[in-house]
C-alpha cells in the first residue's frame, strides 16, 4: 500500500463532517434533511437505475449464451444419437430384408410384429377398478377391438400384459382389464410348459385353473401368455403365482396369482398393433 | 478534475459491488461490508481529507437508500476512515494478518456506533450484530486490499 499522507486540516475536516452527520441524524424530520435526503436520492436512483439495467442486460444476455452452448451440446449429443440410430435402423433393414428372403424361401410364416400405439388412461372407474378403463386413444389412431393392451413393468424390464381393447370410438377405447371376471386367458407356468388358464374375478389377483393335479406348481412361479392366445403375443408376462389350492380328489388345483401390471397406478399403456404389411 | 473523475468512477463501482453485485455473489443471501473496507483502505493508504470525505460520502449514499436514521452511517463510516488512519497506522498493513485485525475493530467500531447511536437517540433495543457479515468481511479483506492496491491510484 502506498505511503500515508496527512494533512493539516484533516481533523478540521473530521470534525466538521461529523458535525453534519449528527445535524442530520438530530435534524432527520425537518424539511432541510429531507429536502437534501430526496435531492440525493433522485440524483443517484436514475444513475444506479441505469446501472441495474445495464446489469440485467447482461444478464439476460449471458442467460442467452448459456442457453446457446446448453442446446449446442445437447445437439452434438442428439447428433451422435441421430447417428447410432441410423446405423441401427440399417442394420435392421438389412435384417428384414434377409428375413423376408428366407421365409420366401424356405416358405415359412412370417412371426407377427406390432406396433406400439402409447396411450394414456382417461377414465377409470373407482367401482370398477379392477375391469376397465378407458385410454384417449381410438379409431382415429388405428385401434380396433382385440387388440392387446399392455403395460411396461419397470422391475422386470418387460412389457406386461394389462388388458384388450372391447369398445373403440373415434377417439377413445375401452379396455377390458385381464382381471375383469368376464376375462379369460391361456397362459402357462413359465420354464414348466404347463398350459392353464387365467380367469378374472374382479379383484387385484387372478385365478388360475386348470393346473392338472400331477403337476409341481408352486408359489413364485411366473405366469406368462401361452401359445393359444389369440389376443395376446406368446411370453407376455402376466404374472405370479401367489397361492397353489389343490384337493387330492379332484383332476384340476387352483392357484392365486398377483399380476404384474401395477395395478392401482396404471396411467399410461401400451396398445400392441400388428403390423400391417406392404 | 481527472482525479476527481477518477474517484468518483470509483464511488460509483463501489456501489455498484455492494447493491448490485450482492445478487450474485452472496453467502445465504449476506454479502459482505466492500464499501467499509473502501473506506478502511482509503483511511490506511490515501490523503486523509480524501478518506474522510470518502467515507462521508459512502455513508450518506447508503442512507439514503436505507430505512435507518439518516446520517448513520455517514457518521460511523467517517469515523472509522478516521480511526483508521489514526490507530492503524503504526501497523504493517501489508501483512495479511494485521489486514484481518483492522477490518475487524473497523467492523467493531462500525457495528458499535451503527446500533448505538440509535439506541442513544431513540431508544431502541440494540440490534445483534450480523456476525456472518463481519467474519465474511474480513475474510475478504486481504484480496480486496491486493485488488485496490492495484486499481487505486497513488
Amino acid at each position: 500500500m502506498c505511503q500515508r499522507r496527512t494533512s493539516k486540516y484533516e481533523d478540521i475536516i473530521f470534525a466538521v463532517l461529523l458535525l453534519i452527520g449528527f445535524s442530520f441524524i438530530i435534524g432527520r424530520f425537518t424539511s432541510t434533511v429531507n429536502f437534501i435526503k430526496n435531492f440525493i436520492y433522485y440524483f443517484s436512483y436514475s444513475n444506479l437505475s441505469l446501472v441495474n439495467y445495464v446489469f440485467h442486460s447482461v444478464e439476460n444476455l449471458a442467460d442467452s449464451i448459456k442457453t446457446i452452448v446448453h442446446v449446442r451440446r445437447k445437439n452434438i449429443v442428439y447428433k451422435q444419437k441421430n447417428k447410432e440410430l441410423a446405423d441401427k435402423l440399417r442394420n435392421y433393414k438389412a435384417v428384414v430384408e434377409d428375413y423376408d428372403n428366407l421365409s420366401k424361401l424356405l416358405k415359412l410364416a412370417k412371426i407377427k410384429n406390432f406396433v406400439s400405439v402409447f396411450a394414456r388412461i382417461s377414465v377409470r372407474d373407482p367401482s370398477k377398478w379392477y375391469q376397465w378403463f378407458i385410454i384417449d386413444k381410438g379409431n382415429m389412431d388405428g385401434l380396433y377391438n382385440e387388440l392387446p393392451v399392455v403395460m411396461f413393468n419397470k422391475k422386470k424390464g418387460a412389457f406386461c400384459a394389462v388388458g384388450r381393447i372391447m369398445e373403440t370410438y373415434s377417439s377413445s377405447s375401452k379396455v377390458a382389464l385381464i382381471t375383469n371376471a368376464f376375462c379369460a386367458l391361456p397362459v402357462e407356468i413359465k420354464g414348466k410348459g404347463i398350459n392353464c388358464l387365467a380367469e378374472g374375478f374382479n379383484s387385484s389377483l387372478l385365478k388360475i385353473t386348470y393346473i392338472p393335479c400331477d403337476t409341481d406348481v408352486k408359489a413364485g412361479d411366473e405366469i406368462v401368455v401361452s401359445e393359444l392366445s389369440s389376443v395376446f403375443p406368446k411370453g407376455t408376462p402376466v404374472g405370479i403365482i401367489n397361492e397353489v389350492l389343490g384337493e387330492p380328489y379332484i383332476d384340476f388345483k387352483t392357484a392365486t396369482a398377483k399380476v404384474f401390471f401395477e395395478i392401482d397406478n396404471v396411467y399410461k399403456t401400451v396398445v400392441l398393433m400388428p403390423e400391417v404389411e406392404t | 478534475m481527472k482525479k476527481l473523475v477518477y474517484y468518483a468512477v470509483l464511488f460509483v463501482f463501489s456501489f455498484v459491488i455492494q447493491f448490485l453485485c450482492s445478487k450474485y455473489i452472496n453467502v445465504l443471501g449476506i454479502f459482505p461490508n466492500f464499501i467499509l473496507l473502501v473506506v478502511v483502505y482509503f483511511g490506511l493508504s490515501k490523503k486523509t481529507v480524501t478518506a474522510h470525505l470518502m467515507g462521508f460520502l459512502f455513508g450518506l449514499m447508503w442512507d439514503v437508500f436505507s430505512t435507518d436514521i439518516f446520517g448513520v452511517r455517514a457518521v460511523m463510516f467517517t469515523i472509522v476512515s478516521y480511526l483508521s488512519g489514526r490507530i492503524f497506522k503504526s501497523f504493517d498493513i501489508n501483512e495479511i494478518f494485521s489486514q484481518f485485525f483492522i477490518v475487524f475493530l473497523a467492523e467493531v467500531i462500525y457495528w458499535l456506533g451503527f446500533t448505538l447511536i440509535p439506541f442513544i437517540i431513540l431508544g431502541n433495543s440494540v440490534p445483534a450484530a450480523d456476525y456472518i457479515e463481519i467474519i465474511l468481511t474480513i475474510i475478504i479483506a486481504p484480496a480486496i486490499f491486493r485488488f485496490l492496491n492495484k486499481v487505486i491510484l497513488v
